[in-house]
């Protein structure tokens, strides 16, 4: 797993590549607290490159979100396909984070 | 012990043929050069004691010529009367000690008319001065023709007669100095006689033959034919000649030299006696009677010196080299013990005993070092697997809790089949293979009241220690709720809300919840974000996925809303519950077995056992997977629907 | 004849002869050899000189008892100059002597019965020596040169060889020595091959610095050495005549069958006759007496004196006057073992 940001104005856009499971989720959790801790509360997790996501994937997504949830924070997601869309369809999770079909649509609707 | 025995051996080797070497040449060198030095200095030397010698016999000759020289040129001047004749050979001899005898001898009729021949000679016998009329004693031979005569008198000019001894037999060496003498009348010169003087050579040859040089080395004289006049071999002389020695030992090249000497040369040779010895030779000429003499130095013990210095020296140097090995030896030994007592010790340390004393080093060189270092190494080694056995202890601790808690887990889940004998509506079987010690998947089946039975397959998120602790309050939660609340949407909303209290990490469990009228085979099903099951119906050829609502995952929202569902079993239709444990089994190559695979082989599998069913799928799954490690638990359950009329019947 | 390089006396002989005499007595092997059975015969003989391998067979019959087994107590006279042999002969001081074929004729010519008992030396061996750097190299080239001659007997040959050719020389009367020809005194000398010869190449002089004219060569072929006795003591006693000849004969066979032992003997002689002795000169000398007594073309004709050399010398002689006549051939010699 590998995991870029950047910064557009004031949302953070989190691009997760490769997988996203029981052994990368730790890391996926680190990187989030991190960016708390420097007052990040804008998310915009870019799912393009994502080609797994397990359940510890899911729980970490969903904890992070939550985390930022108490900080008045918001995370969506951008470009969810695929065998993640699968899963997230198949576990309910699609109705939990607003999703946008680009990281540029949803930087509009955050922002707008 | 075979290092140590190759540092000290090579040691020794290169040491001792470096400097052995090095000793070798300039052995050699010092040798070569002093050959040359002492050559040169004895060739001064020769030359030195040659001339010297040749000059003591000169100016003995050189005086007696004068001497009979001032006779002859007194006869020459004055015409002398016979008694002045005889006073002035009678004072010749008394004054001048050197001369053994002096006379004069006359030309036939020379100095008288009347007689022929005229030669008074005086000579000293017994401390008196003798006279004796040489024409009178030599009857057979007249004087005249006698070589000491006729040969200045032949050439008109001085000689000195080859050597002779003496007339008395007393094998004294004798030679005369013969000196022509002349008349001039009407302008011409007539011979008019030869004035002689002998003398004797013994002090001459006794002084050269007690010349000693080195130990055999001597001096020698020769006479212009080449005759041993001195020599230390006493019976060569007046017996051999250069050039008879010469024939003697068919030697051309000592005939050559003999010719230089008779030519009157001097020179500096080395030539090979009699014996084989080499010599050096210096020879020069005594120029007034074309005599040599010649100073002969063995090679041998001329060199006998330097060979003797170097001798001693290579004796010292091979005591030295000697001295030098068992320096080498002892150092190489001093070197190689303590590294040999590391050896020793490496060795038990090797086979596991860290507790072996290492040698004490006194030094501070490198073996000192290495020591230190192993000192350290092996408290550093003693430390590290103390921490390993403590590190492999607690593991092993853990590990062992980790089987208890494998077997609690197992022990939560019904595993006993047919789990309800009794009752011949359906068939149950179900199976958990954690992928750690403790799994976060479970399943559980239960009757809420006579005809309906509760079953259920969850998967809590991750794996291990938390999902198991999870796995259990929500298994717990399913049985207890289920049981009371009978409906499986209100089973789901009512779990969800509890686990969702207090829920910061966010764990969750997907959960697939039914419940079957074993009456009817209604199946009343909600679904909390689990996969979707299979129904192997027995009216259609391929078992197919129930399409179904997600439903979010239980436990980390509350008050999610969960919908319920139908569908009804018929008589010999099955229902397969899996995690995707099952789906997401990976091969080596990272391939999922997926959910074509998955229906493909429900489809192929044995069918009539659930339990056959079950376990072929789990061995279609590791076949899949071809030994790469599992990765998520794989849990499946499986109800067949076999009618009411079947518990009638058997009723 | 002349010795080794020797400057020596003269008139002193009979000392020497006594000296040799005492010592022959005294000699315990001599007395060995020469036992002293009552049926010895006494006999005396003379050599031309002093002791040299010229006279190694009878030296060597004398120490190996070869004369003592022909039944003979023989005295060997010591020679030297001054010792005339045939004189000896004449006076009767000695029985056997040795003579060149010259002098017997002479002195046969003046009266003294002198008979050759055996021809020793079968040819001449006298040479005349010029060097090469004189520019004399042909016998002609000698002409007005002053040349060494020997005085006596000796001179007969070379001036018979000078006279048939025609060729005048100075004559410079040499003595025993070569030293006036060494320092250039004379410009021939006059040598024997087997003695003056060896004595210049052993006095430095190269053979290739040397010309040589043997007299034998250029015609003069008088015979040298042979045994000479009285005609009175051949016919008082032929058998001991007979003995000695033999002897002498056997003592010359075993010197030349033993050249290493006979030196041994000649040299010891030389030593006793405290006469210079050089094993090498000595050496050359008895190799030169094997050649010139054992002629390769008969080896059966040991000892005896061919008619046609002693006609041509006894004609030779006559022709320069030396001579008046010379007897016949048959009364001069004494054939071989008459007395038997």
């Amino acid at each position: 797993m590998n995991i870029e940001t950047s910064k557009e104005s004031t949302t953070m856009v989190v691009k997760v590549t490769g997988r996203l499971d029981a052994v990368t989720s730790s890391e996926y959790e680190q990187k989030f607290n991190a960016l708390i801790a420097d007052g990040e509360t804008m998310f915009i997790v870019d799912l393009e490159n994502l080609v797994y996501i397990s359940s510890a994937g899911l729980r970490a997504l969903l904890a992070t979100a939550k985390r930022i949830k108490g900080k008045k924070g918001l995370v969506s997601l951008a470009n969810i396909g695929g065998s993640v869309k699968e899963v997230f369809d198949i576990s309910g999770f699609g109705s939990i984070f607003p999703m946008y079909n680009s990281v540029a649509s949803a930087l509009t609707a955050v922002t707008g | 012990m075979q290092g140590s025995k190759s540092i000290a051996t090579k040691l020794i080797l290169v040491i001792t043929l470096c400097s052995a070497l090095i000793f070798a040449v300039t052995l050699g060198y010092n040798y070569y050069q002093s050959r040359l030095v002492l050559e040169k200095e004895l060739e001064k030397n020769a030359r030195n004691l040659a001339m010297s010698l040749a000059n003591r016999v000169e100016r003995e000759l050189v005086s007696v010529s004068k001497v009979t020289d001032g006779v002859a040129r007194s006869l020459e001047t004055a015409n002398y009367s016979e008694t002045q004749l005889h006073s002035l050979l009678q004072a010749t001899l008394a004054n001048n000690q050197e001369i053994y005898g002096a006379g004069v001898a006359y030309e036939p009729y020379a100095f008288r008319r009347t007689s022929r021949l005229f030669a008074p000679f005086y000579f000293r016998k017994n401390g008196k001065i003798n006279l004796i009329p040489l024409e009178a004693s030599y009857t057979d031979l007249p004087y005249v023709y006698w070589d000491w005569y006729q040969i200045p008198g032949e050439l008109g000019k001085a000689e000195w007669s080859e050597p002779y001894f003496d007339e008395g037999g007393g094998n004294i060496l004798m030679s005369t100095c013969s000196i022509p003498f002349y008349e001039a009348s009407g302008g011409v010169r007539h011979l008019k006689g030869v004035v002689k003087a002998d003398i004797t050579l013994a002090s001459l040859t006794e002084l050269i033959s007690s010349v000693k040089i080195l130990k055999t080395g001597y001096a020698a004289l020769f006479s212009r034919n080449g005759m041993i006049l001195a020599h230390p071999v006493k019976e060569s002389i007046m017996n051999e000649t250069f050039f008879s020695m010469a024939e003697s030992r068919h030697d051309n090249a000592l005939r050559q030299l003999g010719k230089k000497m008779v030519r009157g040369e001097s020179g500096f040779v080395l030539y090979k006696s009699e014996g084989g010895t080499r010599n050096w030779m210096y020879y020069a000429p005594i120029r007034s009677t074309g005599w040599t003499l010649a100073v002969v130095f063995p090679e041998d013990e001329l060199l006998e010196n330097v060979r003797k210095l170097s001798l001693t020296m290579a004796a010292m140097g091979l005591g030295g080299i000697f001295l030098l090995s068992i320096a080498v030896i002892y150092i190489a030994r001093s070197v190689t013990k303590p590294l040999r007592s590391l050896v020793a010790v490496t060795e038990v340390i090797a086979s596991g005993n860290f507790d072996v004393e290492l040698p004490s080093t006194r030094s501070s060189d490198e073996v000192g070092a290495l020591t230190n270092s192993f000192r350290f190494m092996i408290t550093s080694l003693k430390e590290y697997i103390r921490n390993l056995t403590e590190t492999t202890a607690a593991k092993e601790r853990i590990q062992s809790e980790l089987k208890v808690a494998t077997d609690i887990q197992a022990s939560l889940l019904p595993r006993l089949f047919p789990a309800f004998p009794a009752r011949s509506e359906f068939d149950v079987y179900a199976s958990m293979d954690p992928a750690k010690e403790v799994g976060g998947d479970f399943y559980d089946f239960f009757f809420i009241d006579e005809h309906h039975l509760c079953f259920l397959i969850a998967d809590v998120a991750d794996k291990g220690v938390p999902a198991a602790l999870y796995m259990m309050v929500a298994k717990t939660l399913l049985k207890s709720e289920g049981q009371r609340l009978g409906e499986p949407e209100l089973i789901l909303s009512c779990v969800n809300n509890i686990l969702a209290a207090d829920n910061d990490s966010c764990m969750f469990a997907t959960v697939f919840c039914a419940i079957l009228d074993t009456r009817s085979g209604e199946v009343r099903f909600a679904n909390a974000g689990h996969n979707p099951p299979v129904i192997i119906a027995m009216d259609s050829q391929k078992p197919q996925y129930l399409a179904l609502k997600a439903g979010f995952v239980l436990g980390p929202i509350a008050d999610s809303v969960y919908n319920a569902e139908r569908l009804t079993l018929k008589q010999g239709d099955t229902i397969f519950l899996y995690t995707d444990g099952v789906t997401e089994a990976k091969n080596p190559e990272e391939q999922l077995y997926g959910e074509n695979l998955l229906l493909q082989a429900l489809q192929d599998a044995p069918k009539g056992n659930l339990a056959d069913l079950i376990h072929c799928i789990r061995s279609e799954v590791n076949r899949h997977a071809n030994g790469a490690p599992q990765s998520d638990d794989i849990t499946m359950l499986a109800i067949t629907y076999r009618g009411a009329g079947a518990a009638i019947k058997e009723n | 004849m002349n010795g080794f390089p020797d400057n020596k006396k003269r008139g002193k002989q009979p000392w020497f002869i006594l000296l040799l005499f005492l010592f022959l007595v005294a000699q315990p092997s001599c007395t060995l050899s020469a036992s002293p059975s009552p049926r010895l015969k006494k006999a005396s003989f003379l050599p031309l000189w002093t002791p040299q391998s010229q006279f190694a067979g009878y030296y060597v019959a004398f120490d190996k008892g070869i004369y003592s087994r022909h039944g003979i107590d023989l005295t060997i006279v010591k020679g030297g100059p001054g010792l005339s042999p045939a004189e000896a002969l004449r006076n009767g001081e000695v029985d056997f002597a040795v003579l060149w074929l010259t002098t017997a004729l002479q002195h046969r010519d003046t009266g003294t019965q002198l008979v050759n008992l055996s021809q020793i030396i079968q040819r001449s061996s006298m040479m005349l020596i010029s060097r090469k750097s004189s520019g004399i190299r042909r016998l002609e080239d000698m002409n007005g040169k002053r040349v060494g001659l020997w005085g006596g007997d000796l001179s007969i040959p070379p001036r018979t060889l000078f006279s048939s050719r025609g060729i005048r020389v100075r004559e410079v009367l040499q003595s025993g020595t070569v030293n006036l020809f060494l320092r250039g005194g004379v410009d021939v000398t006059s040598a024997m091959w087997y003695n003056e010869y060896h004595v210049l190449l052993n006095s430095g002089v190269d053979r290739d610095e040397l010309n040589t004219v043997f007299l034998q060569d250029e015609g003069v072929t008088f015979p040298e050495d042979g045994l000479y006795a009285l005609e009175n003591t051949v016919q008082k006693d032929p058998l001991l005549v007979d003995a000695f000849v033999n002897a002498s004969r056997e003592g010359w066979q075993y010197a030349f069958a033993h050249p290493e032992e006979a030196l041994d003997i000649i040299i010891k002689y030389m030593r006793q006759a405290q006469v210079p002795a050089n094993r090498m000169h000595q050496k050359w000398m008895l190799e030169r007496m094997r050649d010139l007594i054992l002629p390769c073309k008969n080896p059966a004709a040991f000892g005896t004196l061919d008619k046609q050399d002693y006609e041509a010398a006894g004609r030779a002689m006559q022709h320069e006057g030396l001579i008046q006549g010379y007897p016949d051939y048959s009364t001069f010699i004494r054939r071989h073992n008459a007395g038997k």
